[in-house]
């Protein structure tokens, strides 16, 4: 509205009085209130899921039991930590394998993700573009259920084609799927051609902002081709390849449970890589019933993840202050 | 100018995009020449990018010992895309908005309120025995919905939308005398149709596929969605064993396990390749815009 006070001068006219105070609220009540009432489904949402399980982290120090709830079981002090640090192993191997597997997917999703932008952006050939980018983002639309069926497949000890392949080129067959070490590989090429298309849309998009000017300028000064590629096309996406990853940091504790679940549907032999507090939690709370235990690795988690994304967060102001998350 | 070294390069370029652009398409191949073929042969020689004696056995035997099931996992999760889609649409843009008014004293607090969601999680434990035990939401039909309704990064998305809309056109609706939920409806709405069609399909897709509310709220088998009757397929082969055994009179034939699990993937991706090339283009449009904007 045209008689809406510049910040300036409401600054001059509100004298700190609760009188005023409490006007100033009536009066931006009647102005907005129609617009908590949009935000309203959005904040129950928002605590209905995410804030009041927030409060469920008190379950660490509660002898959980199903009849008296979250925050009507007794008080358990620390027993649940001596829990936790009694199978101490698992927990730590659950961690070690959820930041592995992330660490390996941002790397080898960026790497991947990179070069095919840079690729597509040296590539003349409209069509040729266009089919191949469809192509590649396709399967970022499948579920990792689908890609497990097909994986199995491709793997199957009898049946799959790469053993067949190896099998008719003399090579011993590999019994995939109980080959923890050999299915991290497995698990990062599948995270590879899941995301590497999608991926590949953001870098490229980023690439096709940059002024030709500068491919001109270096053409007539004679450069080649890989040298145009790494003087300018590369420096060129290292802001947002730096600022995805810092994002990414701070979900390196959040393991991806239809993932594991979908592609190794929880395969006891190949648990000692594959098995993420995530898939963790799952396994001992919520199909075996263990609460307690779960819920201190649960606070574990949320805390290693909190301060996963404050590093992160810092690394970023940083190298760049614009690029801080918060 | 390029010399020949870099025009070598260039045809490796090519090469590379092109073989991965094929790794992507061999896996559903592969899915639809099991999925033709005969269960025997499949079980003595193994898989094969070409249908071993190409036959319809298999989706003759799904559609008819299984039809039913299928039929129904399906329109559970029809049913839970298209009302999930449509109501997380309507509490994200809502929410969007109000964040995006510039005048509003509290669009800070708001947002910060959203993105905090984003740093912190009570994690999986707390959220499932809440969903269970006090929002009743095991077994249920809002429980395949409700959860997923904003998704924080979707919604700044959105947000970013309708900061793009020239202020102009809001204020003078407010001259106009105007109030928020008129602005929202009839002008935030209609302008900012890209980012509402993106992420409305990034919600279907969401929804579509995904198995971990089935996994954790469903037992009720009348409640799978068509992603987690794949999932209990692949983990248990029991499901498609059961109730087969009686339907020869007196003669036991052995389901098409193999061959099965390849029809249903084909089935299950069936509805996405059919959109694909209608969708697709929005998605990129989508991305663009979300991650070039800072």
């Amino acid at each position: 509205m045209m008689q809406e006070v510049s910040p300036d001068t409401s600054r001059l006219h509100s004298i700190r009085t609760p009188a005023s105070k409490k006007r100033k609220w009536i009066k931006s009540l009647r102005k907005d209130g129609s617009l908590y009432l949009l935000a309203l489904p959005g904040i129950v949402v928002l605590i209905l899921f995410a804030y009041l399980p927030m409060s469920g982290l008190i379950l660490v120090f509660k002898n959980y039991n199903f009849n008296d709830g979250i925050f009507g079981s007794p008080w358990s002090g620390f027993a649940n930590f001596e829990f936790f640090f009694s199978s101490m192993e698992d927990a730590l191997r659950a961690t070690r394998n959820t930041v592995m597997l992330n660490a390996l997917y941002m790397v080898t999703g960026t790497f991947f993700s990179v070069s095919i932008a840079i690729i597509l952006n040296e590539l003349r050939s409209k069509g040729f573009i266009k089919v191949t980018q469809s192509v590649m983002f396709f399967p970022y639309f499948i579920s990792w259920i689908i890609i497990g069926a097909v994986l199995f497949s491709l793997l199957d000890y009898d049946k799959g084609i790469l053993n067949q392949l190896f099998s008719s080129l003399g090579i011993a067959q590999v019994d995939w799927y109980s080959s923890p070490w050999l299915f991290v590989v497995i698990l990062v090429l599948a995270n590879i051609w899941k995301s590497a298309g999608y991926g590949a849309i953001i870098y490229y998009a980023v690439l096709q902002g940059i002024d030709p000017s500068y491919y001109e300028a270096a053409r007539i000064d004679g450069a080649s081709r890989w040298q145009i590629i790494t003087k300018i096309t590369l420096p060129m996406l290292i802001p947002s390849i730096i600022l995805l990853s810092l994002l990414s940091i701070g979900g390196m504790l959040k393991g991806d449970l239809s993932m594991i679940m979908g592609v190794t549907f929880l395969n006891p032999l190949l648990l000692p890589t594959t098995d993420i507090i995530d898939v963790y939690v799952y396994r001992t709370a919520i199909r075996s019933g263990e609460f307690g235990f779960a819920s201190a690795i649960t606070l574990y988690q949320s805390v290693f993840g909190f301060i996963l994304v404050l590093a992160a967060n810092k690394l970023a102001g940083w190298y760049d202050k614009d690029s801080k998350l918060f | 100018m390029h010399t020949n070294d870099s025009k070598g390069l260039l045809i490796f370029f090519y090469f590379f995009i092109a073989l991965f652009s094929v790794v992507c398409l061999v896996p559903f191949v592969l899915a639809v020449s099991g999925s033709l073929s005969t269960e025997s042969r499949i079980a003595a020689e193994g898989y094969s990018f070409w249908p071993r004696g190409f036959t319809l056995e298999t989706y003759q035997f799904l559609f008819g010992s299984k039809a039913e099931q299928i039929l129904r996992g399906y329109s559970i999760s029809v049913m839970v895309t298209a009302l999930g889609t449509v109501s997380a649409v309507l509490v994200t843009t809502a929410y969007a908005y109000v964040i995006s008014v510039k005048s509003f004293r509290l669009k800070n607090f708001f947002s910060f309120f959203a993105y905090f969601t984003m740093l912190f999680s009570g994690g999986t434990l707390p959220w499932y025995l809440l969903s269970t035990k006090y929002y009743h939401l095991g077994d249920t039909l809002a429980g395949l919905i409700v959860p997923y309704l904003l998704s924080v990064f979707l919604m700044f998305l959105m947000a970013n939308y309708f900061r793009s809309i020239p202020h102009e056109i809001v204020e003078s609706a407010q001259i106009d005398g105007a109030g928020h939920l008129r602005i929202f409806f009839s002008i935030m709405i209609p302008l900012g149709r890209v980012g509402l069609v993106t992420i409305s399909l990034f919600y279907a897709l969401q929804f579509w596929n995904d198995f971990y509310l089935p996994l954790m709220l469903v037992t009720d088998q009348d409640l799978y969605t068509i992603q987690y009757l794949m999932y209990n397929m692949m983990a248990n082969i029991q499901f498609l064993a059961s109730g087969n055994a009686a339907q020869v009179g007196g003669v036991v034939i052995s389901p098409p396990l193999e061959t099965a699990k390849m029809a249903m993937t084909c089935l299950t991706v069936l509805p996405i390749a059919i959109l694909y090339p209608f969708l697709q283009r929005f998605f990129v449009k989508g991305i663009i815009v979300g991650s070039v904007k800072g």
